[in-house]
């Protein structure tokens, strides 16, 4: 035998002592209960933990998607501040200070730039002094000191420089791109400056395309932050951006904030490398975005039919396979209450006969000596008391005939009768049966009423004792009538291999509490003195049926009536029946 | 006419004593013997019975054995078994079983039946007489 885990020990206990409370609706009901559990607890944790790893599998998958957005927009952003500063370097490289100072030269290139990059809004040449010696654009900056401006003192540190977006001199938002030269004619320093309309950053952001419900624009990483770019939440470039930037100035920083409506925003910030910005990416509805919805949507779908299909299906099956438990058990223990009865009728059986044997003996010697004295009696003389003992010993005589009556009826239940097997049609024989007690049923008004099933088949059996049984059964649901009432025989097919025989009476019925003791011998209910039986007749009616292979069963209730159910087989199995009647029959 | 000669073999002292008296006080010569082995002896003895009522169940030697040996001796004679249980004659086995019983009747029987059935078993066995047959 497997040995079972503890646990399962203690989960189907209810199984384990099943013996101590078989019939208790509620340990079924317990034990559904609790196989029901276990067999969803078995299906729904495999289906959350797949849901949830969906669920983040998915969670994932977009925020990898998220940061290929910013890193791809910081690259863009990178590539056309590279391009602009690498204009701006080849054309200072194809000419001399002498000649970028020339304010006609300067305009010229000027109008070449523009016609390339629409959005450069000026140019300039600073000397080293911070002067602006040559200027070209719409303003009128020309010998402007540079020299306290951020964009002339840090590009005299670095090569390049770009700037923060400011309204300047010229009053519209713009930056700054300065590149540092070397004049090796006077062997000092100058700056070539241009200046960038900041909505040209706004265009190129828009190129970008990072998807719908989203919001990307550069804020200012000194001091507070300040939008550089046109946001679609937070308006146009120099208005004040809400939050702090992150410390971490490498790489990617992703982060969750609550945007307006208390929605999840999820925000992606990088600086970008050589410039006073921060690339913010914001994804809206990143949570409630269409993708996401559907996703959760098929997601809800999926594990709601699974849960209710597995559902449905576990309390179905658990439903039959406790039915069919219960079922199981009741027939064992019916099939156990039947095995005990009829043991315990044929223990019975061999005890009375075993009885009525060692009786018979000494009362055969009572009889014989009550015989002797009757006889003397008869050839002696009158004395006395010759009729007052002749009375007496014929009282001893009766008594004696009745312990005879019940003795030899014991013995006939348990004598090895031979069987007579011939072929009998049921039918024919019941209403033999019924012709011995017509006379009877008239004189006492009660009618009864024959079923007889259609096209039996013909069984083989003994005719002298199926006679005795029914003759018995049907007298006892006359008794139990009385007067006037209804006797109803039905026969029909039980199975493939055996007749049924019910024999129904709406006398007084048998109450629940002696019902299981009808057929035990000396058992009676018929309390008039008249009508007293000796308690045999159902024993040794069960004796038989048991003889002849059948089966006998009552069902009663008090007030309405009772019926007897004998099943016989069609064909007797001789070596079973052989059995049944040795393990029956007393010894001696 | 010769009365009937009838052997009681029964382990039962009292039964077997009564009976014979009873038959006795019927007319009949009725002897009581309490074993088989007793019964054997008186029969070998020459003192042949026309009846043997004999018991089914007695120790040493059984009734059925007894019956054997008495219709070996002298086939003429009838036995009329009594017994005191419901198993009827039980069957000794095919090979030893060559002679059945005139009747067999069950304890206590009535001594009019029993009576009548020895009268008719002793029409029997003059019947047989006649005929020729045994001794």
């Amino acid at each position: 035998m497997i040995k079972k885990p503890g646990w399962i020990k203690r989960i189907f206990s209810d199984v384990e002592d099943y013996h101590e409370k078989m019939t208790s609706p509620e340990r079924y009901r317990r034990f559904r209960r609790t196989l029901s559990l276990v067999m969803i607890a078995a299906f729904l944790i495999p289906l959350i933990l797949t849901t949830m790893l969906s669920y983040y599998e998915y969670r994932s998958q977009m925020l990898a998607n998220f940061r290929w957005n910013a890193e791809s927009a910081k690259r863009t952003i990178e590539t056309f501040l590279t391009e602009l500063q690498t204009v701006l370097i080849y054309t200072a490289n194809e000419h001399t200070y002498e000649e970028l100072v020339d304010q006609d030269n300067l305009k010229k290139l000027y109008r070449r730039l523009k016609s390339h990059y629409p959005g450069v809004v000026d140019l300039g040449i600073i000397d080293h002094q911070g002067i602006q010696k040559a200027y070209a654009g719409p303003y009128e900056l020309a010998g402007k000191n540079y020299s306290d401006r951020e964009c002339f003192k840090a590009v005299t540190v670095s090569k390049t420089f770009i700037g923060m977006v400011e309204m300047g001199y010229r009053k519209v938002p713009h930056f700054v791109i300065s590149v540092n030269f070397f004049n090796t004619n006077t062997g000092q320093n100058w700056v070539f400056r241009a200046s960038i309309d900041a909505t040209t950053l706004d265009k190129y952001i828009d190129n970008i395309g990072t998807g719908p419900l989203s919001d990307i624009f550069l804020v200012s990483r000194k001091g507070e932050p300040l939008l550089q770019s046109s946001s679609q939440q937070y308006g146009p470039p120099l208005s004040p951006y809400p939050f702090e930037l992150p410390h971490n100035r490498t790489g990617i920083t992703i982060s969750e904030e609550r945007g307006v409506w208390d929605y999840v925003v999820l925000k992606a910030v990088s600086y970008i490398e050589g410039t006073p910005w921060a690339l913010v990416l914001l994804k809206h509805g990143y949570l409630y975005g269409k993708d996401w919805s559907f996703f959760k949507a098929r997601l809800f779908f999926i594990v709601m039919i699974s849960t209710l299909l597995a559902l449905f299906v576990i309390l179905q099956i658990t439903k039959l396979f406790v039915g069919r438990i219960r079922e199981a058990d009741e027939k064992r223990e019916s099939m156990m209450a039947e095995i005990e009865h009829t043991s315990k009728l044929a223990s019975i059986g061999r005890l009375a006969a075993g009885i009525a044997h060692e009786i018979n003996n000494p009362l055969a010697i009572i009889s014989a000596k009550t015989g002797l004295i009757m006889d003397l009696l008869e050839i002696s003389e009158d004395f006395k008391y010759k009729k007052k003992i002749g009375s007496e010993i014929h009282g001893t005589s009766n008594a004696v005939e009745r312990c005879k009556v019940i003795t030899h009826r014991l013995l006939g239940f348990a004598r090895r009768m031979d069987v007579t097997l011939e072929s009998i049609g049921i039918n024919n024989l019941m209403q033999e049966v019924l012709s011995f007690l017509d006379q009877e049923a008239l004189y006492r008004g009660i009618h009864v009423d024959l079923e007889l099933g259609d096209s039996l088949p013909v069984i083989e059996s003994d005719r002298g004792q199926l006679q005795q049984i029914f003759l018995n059964l049907v007298n006892n649901a006359i008794d139990a009538i009385g007067k006037d009432g209804k006797v109803t025989i039905k026969t029909k097919m039980r199975g493939q291999s055996s007749i049924q025989i019910d024999v129904t009476d709406n006398g007084k019925g048998i109450p629940q509490n002696i019902i299981s003791h009808i057929f035990e011998p000396f058992f009676t209910t018929k309390d008039s003195v008249e009508k007293r039986g000796t308690g045999l007749g159902l024993f040794i009616t069960y004796g038989i049926i048991k003889k002849l292979g059948g089966h006998i069963s009552v069902q009663s209730s008090v007030g309405v009536g009772t019926t007897f159910t004998v099943t016989l087989p069609i064909k007797i199995n001789l070596s079973r029946r052989a059995h049944d009647v040795e393990s029956e029959s007393p010894g001696g | 006419m010769s009365k009937v000669k009838v052997l009681v073999v029964d382990d039962e002292i009292e039964f077997a004593t009564t009976l014979a008296e009873r038959l006795n006080i019927r007319g009949f010569e009725a002897t009581a013997c309490f074993c088989t082995e007793d019964a054997l002896a008186l029969i070998h003895a020459k003192n042949i019975p026309d009846v043997v009522l004999l018991d089914l169940k007695m120790p040493h030697m059984d009734g059925m054995e007894a019956l054997e040996e008495i219709k070996k001796y002298n086939p003429t004679i009838e036995v009329i078994m009594l017994t005191g249980h419901g198993g009827g004659i039980p069957l000794i086995g095919a090979a030893r079983q060559k002679h059945s019983p005139f009747d067999c009747l069950m304890k206590p029987a009535d001594i009019n039946e029993l009576t009548t059935k020895i009268n008719q078993a002793m029409v029997k066995r003059q019947t047989a007489i006649n005929k020729g047959e045994g001794e």
